[in-house]
């Protein structure tokens, strides 16, 4: 979709991108920060998810959002969604398949030690690379319109 | 029940925010009301000190919901408006109201905030999650042990209902990749 079509959605501003650039290795810090310590403190793998598909989207402001989704390769962003799915059940059934129930942690604990913690931190990391990716990809998916839909309706 | 000057000033604030992004004619406005409402609760959710949730309505409802609901406008043509407010439909109003009334009939019936009696402080499976969640999973934020631990198979659930947004949003739009 070109910018002549829909006026007014981006405007390249300096204060904006500078702010950006500024800001978003913090938000980005934050995420993960919020994503790893929700084992200890409030938060967890959906609010940092969130966090994290939200610096995406405040580059898209500042740079426009053609030339974010060029940057950001695309197939990332299906592979996080997919392989925090991947991630979360493979823990789960890891458990059983060491003879303990669906996502028993403790049956990892001769393999690794605190092995509770590091579990449950890897299935927020999971939850954050679903939520972070989806936020992400609906937001590109509504910035790119419904015309094509609509004209298809139409033959 | 006592209220401080900062609760009730929140309530009145989100209760006039709610009241915004229903009555007000243009979408924007209405959409940035509803912003303001989703942080006035996250506020509320902290000082009812339920910070996982604060944290979940500020970046979800406030945030990411927002920036949808503007691309959403965006790409829609909205009708010219010359009035403040939507006309009131009456028969709505009814109907809301008595949503309202058989709602607020069940806040009597809630412990005060913080009472030690309530019965969820002293239940069995609470109290059980309070001793144990440390020792059992090595984690301090109880709130995640259960999360993820305790009832991780819900939550597995959960992170697939999201992944499954993400797969029907691409279905609907008809597309194959996320551009």
């Amino acid at each position: 979709m070109s910018a002549d079509e829909r006026p007014g959605l981006y405007v390249e501003s300096t204060i904006i991108m500078t702010t950006v650039r500024v800001v978003a290795p913090f938000v980005l810090t934050f995420a993960l920060f919020i994503m790893f310590h929700g084992a200890d403190s409030p938060g967890g793998g959906f609010q940092g998810g969130v966090i994290a598909g939200s610096v995406v989207m405040m580059l898209a402001f500042a740079f426009g959002i053609e030339s974010t989704q060029q940057w950001l390769d695309i197939r990332i962003v299906a592979a996080l969604a997919s392989g925090g799915v991947l991630v979360f059940a493979a823990i789960g059934l890891g458990a059983m398949a060491l003879g303990g129930q669906f996502l028993q942690y403790t049956e990892y604990e001769p393999l690794l030690d605190h092995a509770s913690k590091y579990g449950i931190e890897l299935v927020e990391l999971g939850i954050g690379g679903i939520v972070a990716s989806v936020a992400i990809g609906l937001f590109f998916l509504l910035a790119a319109g419904f015309a094509h839909v609509a004209g298809e309706e139409q033959l | 029940m006592t209220l401080t000057l900062l609760e009730g000033a929140l309530l009145v604030f989100v209760l006039a925010c709610a009241l915004g992004a229903a009555m007000l004619q243009d979408t924007l406005a209405s959409v940035m009301s509803f912003a303001a409402y989703s942080l006035g609760v996250s506020i509320i959710w902290l000082i009812l000190q339920a910070p996982d949730v604060g944290l979940t309505e500020a970046a979800v409802g406030a945030g990411i919901m927002t920036v949808l609901f503007l691309l959403a406008l965006a790409n829609t043509v909205s009708p010219d408006t010359d009035r403040l407010l939507e006309p009131v439909r009456w028969r709505s109003v009814l109907l809301v109201g008595a949503f309202v009334a058989v709602m607020g009939a069940t806040v009597p019936a809630l412990p005060a905030i913080g009472d030690p009696t309530a019965p969820v402080v002293g239940g069995e499976v609470t109290q059980y999650y309070l001793d144990n969640a440390y020792k059992q999973t090595d984690v301090k934020n109880a709130v995640t042990a259960v999360l993820a631990a305790y009832r991780g198979f819900d939550t597995l659930g959960e992170a697939v209902v999201v992944f499954s947004a993400g797969v029907v949003a691409l279905s609907v739009l008809r597309r194959e990749v996320f551009a």
